[in-house]
């Protein structure tokens, strides 16, 4: 310590001067409070912005963090292999057999798995639990009812008729693995301790108050301690049937502001920062102690127009809005590390999905985009409304892309509100265009082919404020039947070529001018070791010191 | 007036300030452009789960219905259930109240230590240069956002010296040995007894309430430098003087004494917004405090935690305000 105070000579002198002594009282108690900055070797510590957790229940968890807390906390039937998202390995279910029509899968469970009350886990907890996602309603029960189950028939068709097996019904031959995936990626097959979560219930809401501060499930950790705002903490399962965690805990401190989360990761308060901005990322590329992580996030953020009126109702305008993004300048800058050019709604990764360079065929081009527009009926622009939320990435694209169309005579008015008001207008129609993310659940096409092209229903009364194609109010026949082709096409080959076709068509004619297609990252402390994810998973039981 | 009387008349005050704070929070909160329904299910929820919730959290009834309901459960002390935690906002509350309290009132304790005797230093020996560097101080202390401060901070004093703790409220190593009993983590790592647990907690306080504090000092000693100014032209200061009373104790003695209960009003005041909470700073230091907590509750449309909030702030003022007026009495004989 003897950098920071006087030297003693110095110091003698000085502390005749009571403001000075003062000051070395000040820098005495300082230096001995001076702390060992070190995390636990028995515990994960990451500092991570959690304000968006609101509950732990698997069927209304509909954000980044919970979903990742409840991946590690709450075993499905099946999992992602976390060396390729595309594949699809057993977890909960120790196997699983299909029918030769493709309707029926037969999963076997595993058998004596516990959970932390003590019962004891049975198929019929499965299928209470997935009954039970159908029953809610909320936007995770989609992962189900888009394959035909229903509040009707979900007690037929989602069936136990022994302790450890599980038969799924379908109403059509859907791809196995696609409803592999959607099982992988949601929770909505986690073995649920149901016997808890009913004696809990109030007023016949299936546990769901209950559920938003506990997890009664299986995994490699459960849920120890939520304090909202403030930190997470996962406590290893010591009676885990897999793989058990090499460490014992998993904390994770509520640390929003970036900057904070990088000094936090450079003294070693934490192992692993997971907001940092794309500045402080680049900065530690260089770092000895420090190593970013960085993997393709089946996430697109996509400026996305209201075809109900005005010029936007017009492809042509669509697709010369796709001309009057900077993709290559916005990369470089803005989107590094963040995000990469796409503008495919088929995120690079998933079964179906373009290349990289097919899925990418625009760039800055205003030439084209002012054709484009003349073509359309609007040789001299025309003005609209641009509305985007708090992302810190939102403002400099949506000004960007303003700059650039002023030039061809459009004049776009932008408007920054709160996400939450954003989410209100855009599902309400109560927009013209819009920049905003969106995330699909599954590495297959089909999982935004259901979304971001497929509409059944346009009516404004039909509501379905769910999809981002009806938000839109984009309704196509032709694709709608391209995409239910596509989804029940046997044939791998033949169904790549479809969703290929489907691509190129919706990149010319889509609601959505699709952007970037985002990155997680992570700077991650080297004496971390085994910091394992994919796209759609972070594993922690595999981390170690 | 009998002090029945005047306690009768301060209560119904209290409670018509409250009832007003609440109704003007919740009506504002309806007009607000966020929709606390999407705050609880996400944007991508269908529009039967979106009734359904909207139903459950009783949006569907008329404005004044929605008031009536709540009022009637404000009275009986239950704020409801806060959207964005799904726990009760009292007991929210009760959580990150004490974590704003202690830093607000370590501040303010530094404030009033270094501030009253700048600014009564700096009456003192007016037009010198501490009197200089003080004002100087002070008028950085006013222009530098508290945000750009902390991160410095943190950078200088964390992360190169090494002198104090980082952000947060405690080191992970401590912080599962530290069983919050009061919520004040100082008065509790004090009755563990463990040294080294209480000087963590310590190491993490120091500088978010220096850099809340140094704000404090900045205010309390401009004005207890002009109050004390204008008492050092009066006339009894120079009576004393020739009746060869030292400089100091004719400040100190005489000239304080009569701007004591001025000083206490600026003291409270400050303590007042350092306990409304300082969103910004509690952000770069991760702070789990009340300014934060409200700040989200805002930002997600949670009408039941703003209004709880609002009235706990009203009821600080006011609590405040009463301590103020007994302060008074005190120190002041006219007022008994």
């Amino acid at each position: 310590m003897s950098d920071h105070c006087p030297s003693v000579p110095t110091a003698r002198r000085l502390r005749r001067r009571p403001l000075t002594r003062l000051g070395l009282a000040c820098c005495l108690v300082l230096a001995s409070t001076a702390s060992n900055a070190a995390t636990p070797k028995t515990a994960l510590v990451m500092g991570w912005n959690i304000d968006a957790i609101s509950t732990f229940d698997p069927a209304q968890v509909g954000e980044v963090v919970t979903g990742e807390l409840l991946q590690n906390t709450c075993d499905s039937l099946a999992d992602f292999d976390p060396a390729d998202e595309r594949k699809v390995i057993p977890m909960f279910a120790e196997s699983w057999t299909v029918s030769p029509d493709r309707k029926t899968i037969t999963f076997k469970v595993r058998k004596g798995a516990k959970f932390p009350s003590g019962n004891i886990a049975t198929a019929q907890d499965v299928a209470l639990g997935m009954q039970r996602f159908v029953k809610l309603g909320f936007g995770n029960s989609t992962t189900l009812t888009e394959y035909g189950f229903s509040k009707d028939n979900v007690e037929q068709r989602i069936v136990a008729p022994d302790d450890t097996t599980l038969v799924l019904t379908f109403d059509k031959a859907y791809p196995t693995t696609l409803v592999l995936q959607a099982i992988a990626a949601n929770r909505v097959t986690a073995a649920m301790d149901m016997k808890t979560i009913m004696a809990n219930q109030q007023n016949g809401d299936l546990g769901n108050k209950y559920l938003a501060t506990h997890t009664e499930c299986i995994g490699p950790y459960r849920l120890a301690q939520w304090n909202a705002g403030e930190s997470v903490l996962l406590q290893a399962n010591e009676n885990y049937w897999g793989q058990k965690p090499a460490l014992k805990r998993v904390l994770i401190k509520h640390v929003s502001e970036s900057g904070t989360q990088r000094l936090m990761l450079g003294q070693g308060d934490v192992d692993v920062a997971r907001d940092l901005t794309p500045e402080d990322l680049k900065d530690l590329e260089s770092s000895k102690d420090i190593s970013i992580a960085k993997v393709l996030r089946p996430q697109l953020y996509f400026w996305t127009f209201n075809l109900s009126e005005g010029p936007f109702a017009n492809e042509k305008v669509r697709l010369a809005m796709r001309y009057l993004v900077d993709y290559e300048g916005l990369g470089k800058t803005v989107m590094a590390n963040l995000g990469m050019p796409r503008a495919s709604f088929v995120q690079l990764g998933a079964v179906g999905a373009l290349d990289e360079e097919q899925g990418q065929p625009f760039k800055l081009d205003l030439d084209k985009a002012k054709a484009l527009l003349t073509e359309a009926g609007y040789p001299d622009g025309f003005a609209a409304k641009l509305i985007f939320g708090t992302l810190p990435h939102a403002a400099p694209i949506a000004q960007s892309v303003q700059q650039n169309a002023a030039k061809i005579g459009v004049n776009l008015t932008l408007e920054r509100m709160a996400n939450a008001q954003l989410f209100a207008r855009v599902r309400g129609r109560e927009f013209q265009s819009a920049m905003q993310a969106w995330q699909t659940s599954v590495p297959d096409a089909h999982g935004n082919a259901s979304r971001l092209v497929y509409n059944p229903d346009n009516r404004p009364e039909a509501k379905l404020t769910q999809i981002p194609s009806w938000r839109t109010g984009f309704q196509s026949k032709e694709l709608n039947e391209k995409v239910d082709a596509a989804l029940l096409e046997p044939d791998a080959a033949k169904r790549d070529a479809l969703y290929a076709e489907l691509q190129k068509e919706v990149m010319a004619k889509g609601p959505m001018a699709i952007m970037f297609q985002m990155y997680n990252t992570a700077a991650v402390r080297n004496d971390l070791k085994n910091w394992t994810w994919n796209g759609f998973r972070t594993y922690y039981a595999p981390a170690a010191k | 007036m009998t002090l029945s009387l005047a306690f009768g008349r301060t209560l119904l005050s209290v409670a018509a300030t409250l009832l007003g704070l609440a109704a003007l929070t919740f009506f504002i909160g309806r007009l607000l452009p966020l929709d606390p329904v999407i705050a609880v299910l996400g944007p991508n929820t269908t529009h039967e789960a979106y009734m359904a919730m909207a139903k459950q959290l009783g949006l569907d009834q008329p404005l004044w219905k929605q008031f009536a309901t709540y009022l009637g459960h404000l009275l009986q002390f239950d704020f409801g259930s806060a959207l964005t935690t799904g726990k009760p906002v009292a007991g929210d509350i009760a959580r990150v109240f004490p974590a704003t309290l202690e830093l607000a009132s370590v501040a303010i304790v530094i404030g009033t230590g270094l501030g009253i005797p700048a600014g009564v230093f700096s009456a003192m020996y007016r037009g010198s240069a501490l009197d200089h560097i003080v004002r100087f101080v002070g008028l950085l202390g006013y222009s530098t956002p508290h945000f750009w401060l902390g991160l410095m901070g943190l950078a200088l004093f964390y992360a190169t010296l090494g002198l104090v703790g980082g952000p947060g409220r405690i080191d992970v190593m401590y912080e599962l040995d530290l069983e919050p009993r009061t919520g004040f983590y100082l008065v509790d790592a004090a009755l563990t007894g463990d040294g080294a647990l209480f000087k963590d907690v310590f190491s993490h306080i120091v500088l978010p309430a220096s850099i809340l504090g140094f704000g404090a000092i900045t205010y309390i000693s401009r004005m207890t430098r002009s109050f004390m100014i204008e008492q050092l032209s009066q006339e009894y200061v120079v009576t004393a003087r020739v009746k060869g009373l030292s400089w100091a104790r004719t400040v100190w003695v005489h000239a304080f004494r009569n701007v004591v209960v001025q000083v206490i009003t600026v003291v409270v005041l400050s303590y007042a917004f350092l306990l409304e909470g300082a969103v910004l700073t509690e952000t770069v230091f991760a702070w789990p405090g009340f300014g934060r907590y409200l700040t989200n509750a805002l930002l997600a449309g949670d009408m039941n935690a703003v209004v709880g909030c609002t009235i706990l702030i009203g009821v600080i003022f006011v609590g405040l305000n009463l301590v103020c007026d007994l302060l008074y009495r005190v120190f002041d004989p006219r007022t008994r």
